[in-house]
């Protein structure tokens, strides 16, 4: 056995042949999807392909975007990364567990769950999903604090607050129930919450989509600038172009389950080179 | 997705250059519309030494800016090779790099100037300015320093420094856009089209900023579309036509050329 | 021959009456389960009793399978050996075993009860069963059951925190009276009975074994001797038990027991007793020990 010490990746997260199928697994499901098929419904299982042969790495300070439209299979990437379910093939290693050696598909459900405490974070596009709306904003971020063992009563308030300011929530909205917040004010309330343990990534799901445009265009400037002063490793999972070109510096373009191709986010905006990539571009310039 | 082949640079590149474009082609297919292929490069090799100027000169639609687009990565290459000695001494070629290090190069090493600025929300014209100068490792009070003086330098009021970038107006961020582009010059600077939104007397301040990065031996590859900006900066022309390198050489005796194909705007 | 079997495994002929011996074992086998995992709730099949569930029919199932006929049982009920619950129930397990009753905390083996601890310390060898109305401390927290059991597994116990952390962000305090929290031996949050606070502190590193029976619930927990059991509260909100300035038991004078308010002859609520009957008499009596330190606070 090898204990030779071997220097930590440089990325954050990687990801490695990443595949999710709804229904018969096996690899019959696969042939007959993906863009060249135009479907994701295997003609031989009826299984869904929902996503297939994913692979890519975030190093710690950057933003990588997933682009496509619903059903391209990139929330489902999403899902897979943060554990919400599990995927049916391929590898997902984190920088902060064993040094990135780590498959962390194969660890036990608890311990996969625990990563959610201080290794990666989502927000996601219902705040709904990331929050409980019967309780306080605090209270709210109180959950993960606790969850790693704060049990000062003072010092959990503090860190709420000081939160809450840099995502822009005014305090005397703290010990409120966040189901009288607005869309845009649950949306800050939900990064908060995500980045309360400092988790070395973090994953962005529609993480403006259904909020009004100006309230989108807040949070994204919050977004922007928290990534910028974090060094937290992101992925943005988004259908829209203009949050992926503010947010992120690399992208994939995902289509049926596949990724089709994969840029610099300003080349992929300027010259796209997959037809599907022309057309989501093409779309988004009206 | 397009696979990226890293091969071996020739032997016979200029030893000092910072940039070598070797045989650089680039079309476009366009998939949305019936497939249809609109050529821009046909093969363009190019040199760039440290602290030399060389502007790209042509009618319009010879393929200037995507000459630049390309080296910057903006657009993809079709073919050839776009090497660039870095820092460290490394000749890599940035048409096969992968995306992840092309963006570390463009934080450090290759910086992009174009007429619109892309400022960060929320953040003051000042901060605007020194940030880009941390980003490229100065020291944070330098940066300061050296924003204020690159923020004079192009005509920036002091009273504006304190304001948010994106509530400028067009040409006073193209004159940010300059300042912040310059403050930290990095080892290649591409400049396309940089004063185009300017009135004479702003005009002038940012072409005597530019002037100015020959003495720090910055190598700058530029578009600009006066004849004027060229001869007073550029210390080699570059003309483009069809897509290919028709003639290079001094600007002196270049824009004096009347059979070259030139935009006239002097 | 399966027959014969079943019945060799059973012992001897079940005495007539209510509990047959396979579900006493089962019972204790629960109990040592219990006692292994200290605050984990081990299911048992609860049986019909004599009293209807949430009367006490789960400490009752935990008392019958563990006393014999020489035990000594006390039941109490809010700290009263005489009330009517506490006297139906040993009488119903006295009448059935043929154990002997007792009221004496210090003589008694075996005590039953919902509401209190008794004021004298238990020792070595007593048990203490707890009826328990609400075995789980997450139930009013995630609603799956799934999900508390899970919740239990991991140790997950951010939402109960956040309940505490709303609490006292609304109420200017942790308001948890009867049954508060605890996390027992570091490991699972448990609900005692419906103890007051002041009953609380006596559970951590008690001599005794204390039994926890929810016959509704069907589940048994349990705390072994010399187990810490910590109530739940922040580090900067001391856990404070019931205190009323200057008031103590006008029938013995204690100030340091549980006092509980009663109608005075006027019937407004000014008088205040021991809850505990039985150390209330030995006070009287000088036969308990005096207040450890002079009475804090003065008269209101």
């Amino acid at each position: 056995m090898s204990t030779a010490t071997v220097a930590p990746p440089a990325w954050a997260l990687k990801v490695e042949g990443l595949g999710r199928i709804y229904g018969d697994p096996s690899p019959e499901s696969v042939p007959g999807t993906g863009p060249e098929s135009g479907t994701v419904i295997s003609p031989a299982t009826g299984a869904v392909v929902a996503a297939w042969d994913v692979g890519f790495e975030v190093a710690p300070g950057e933003a990588l975007g997933i682009i496509g439209e619903s059903g391209s299979g990139k929330s489902t990437v999403m899902r897979c990364i943060a554990g919400d379910e599990d995927a049916t093939t391929g590898t997902i290693n984190l920088r902060g567990v064993g040094d990135g050696t780590v498959d962390v598909r194969t660890l036990d459900p608890s311990a996969r769950r625990g990563l959610r405490l201080h290794q990666l974070s989502a927000v996601y596009q219902d705040p709904a999903a990331g929050l409980n709306l019967d309780v306080t904003a605090g209270g709210n971020i109180a959950d993960p604090l606790t969850a790693v063992g704060w049990r000062h009563y003072g010092r959990i308030r503090e860190r709420a607050a000081s939160l809450l300011r840099r995502v822009e929530v005014p305090l005397d909205r703290m010990d409120d129930l966040v189901r009288t917040f607005s869309g845009g004010m649950r949306q800050r309330v939900q990064i908060a919450k995500a980045l309360a343990n400092d988790p070395p990534v973090l994953l962005l799901d529609e993480p403006t989509t259904g909020l009004d445009a100006s309230v989108a265009a807040g949070v994204l400037d919050l977004l922007r600038e928290l990534l910028e002063e974090t060094g937290v490793a992101a992925v943005v999972v988004s259908h829209d172009f203009a949050v992926i070109d503010l947010l992120t510096r690399r992208v994939l373009v995902m289509q049926h389950g596949r990724v089709v191709e994969s840029g610099l986010t300003d080349q992929l905006l300027e010259d796209p080179q997959h037809p599907y990539s022309q057309q989501l571009v093409a779309a988004a310039r009206g | 997705m397009t696979t990226l082949q890293p091969s071996a640079p020739p032997a016979d590149l200029p030893a000092g250059s910072v940039l070598s474009v070797r045989g650089l082609r680039k079309d476009f297919t366009l998939h949305t519309i019936d497939g249809r292929v609109v050529e821009a490069l046909h093969g363009v090799d190019l040199d760039v030494a440290p602290g030399e100027h060389v502007a790209l000169a042509g009618t319009s639609g010879a393929g200037k800016s995507t000459l630049l687009r390309c080296v910057y990565r903006t657009y993809l290459a079709g073919g050839g090779h776009i090497w660039f000695r870095t820092a460290a001494g490394d000749l890599v070629d940035v048409a096969a790099l992968p995306d992840a290090t092309v963006a570390d190069l463009r934080g450090h090493e290759i910086g992009y100037v174009s007429q619109f600025l892309k400022a960060q929300p929320r953040r003051s014209v000042l901060t605007t300015v020194a940030s880009a100068g941390t980003a490229r490792g100065m020291a944070r009070d330098a940066a300061r320093e050296a924003a204020a003086a690159a923020l004079r330098q192009v005509g920036i009021a002091e009273h504006l420094w304190d304001m948010h970038a994106t509530v400028l107006s067009g040409g006073q961020k193209q004159r940010v856009n300059i300042a912040a582009g310059t403050i930290a010059p990095p080892r290649l600077l591409l400049l396309d089209e940089p004063v185009s939104a300017l009135d004479p007397a702003n005009r002038s301040a940012v072409l005597d900023l530019i002037a100015r990065l020959e003495r720090t031996g910055t190598a700058v590859l530029s578009v600009f579309h006066d004849l004027d900006a060229i001869e007073r900066l550029a210390t080699r022309v570059v003309v483009l036509g069809g897509g290919r390198v028709l003639a290079s050489g001094p600007p002196e005796q270049i824009l004096r050329d009347s059979s070259l194909p030139l935009e006239v705007a002097r | 021959m399966n027959d014969q079997l079943t019945a060799r495994l059973a012992g001897p002929p079940p005495q007539p009456g209510i509990f047959d011996e396979l579900s006493k074992r089962e019972i204790r086998r629960a109990m040592l389960s219990g006692i292994a995992i200290p605050g984990y709730q081990v299911p048992f099949g609860s049986r019909e009793m004599p009293v209807a569930r949430g009367w006490g029919s789960g400490g009752l199932q935990a008392t019958l399978s563990l006393v014999g006929e020489d035990s000594r049982l006390k039941v109490i009920d809010q700290g009263e050996d005489a009330g009517v619950n506490a006297s139906n129930l040993r009488r119903l397990v006295v009448s059935h075993v043929g154990c002997e009753e007792e009221t004496d905390t210090r003589h008694a083996d075996i005590i039953q009860s919902r509401h209190r601890i008794p004021e004298q310390p238990l020792r070595d060898g007593q048990v203490l069963v707890l009826q328990v109305p609400g075995a789980e401390p997450l139930a009013g927290i995630v609603r799956d059951m799934d999900e508390q059991r899970r919740m239990h597994a991991e140790a997950d116990y951010a939402k109960m925190w956040v309940r505490l952390y709303e609490d006292v962000v609304h109420n200017g305090l942790i308001t948890a009276a009867a049954g508060y929290p605890v996390l027992v031996e570091g490991r699972y949050i448990m609900t005692p009975s419906p103890i007051p606070r002041w009953d609380v502190p006596k559970l951590d590193r008690s001599e005794a074994i204390t039994v926890l029976s929810a016959g509704r619930e069907k589940r048994i927990f349990a705390v072994p001797p010399h187990t810490s059991v910590v109530p739940l509260t922040f580090e900067d909100r001391p856990f404070e038990v019931e205190h009323t300035p200057g008031a103590a038991c006008r029938l013995c004078g204690s100030a340091d027991t549980y006092i509980v308010q009663e109608p005075a002859a006027d019937g407004r609520f000014t008088t205040w007793v021991c809850s505990d009957t039985d150390f209330c008499r030995r006070r009287r009596t000088g036969d308990a020990p005096a207040p450890a330190q002079p009475v804090q606070g003065e008269t209101a």
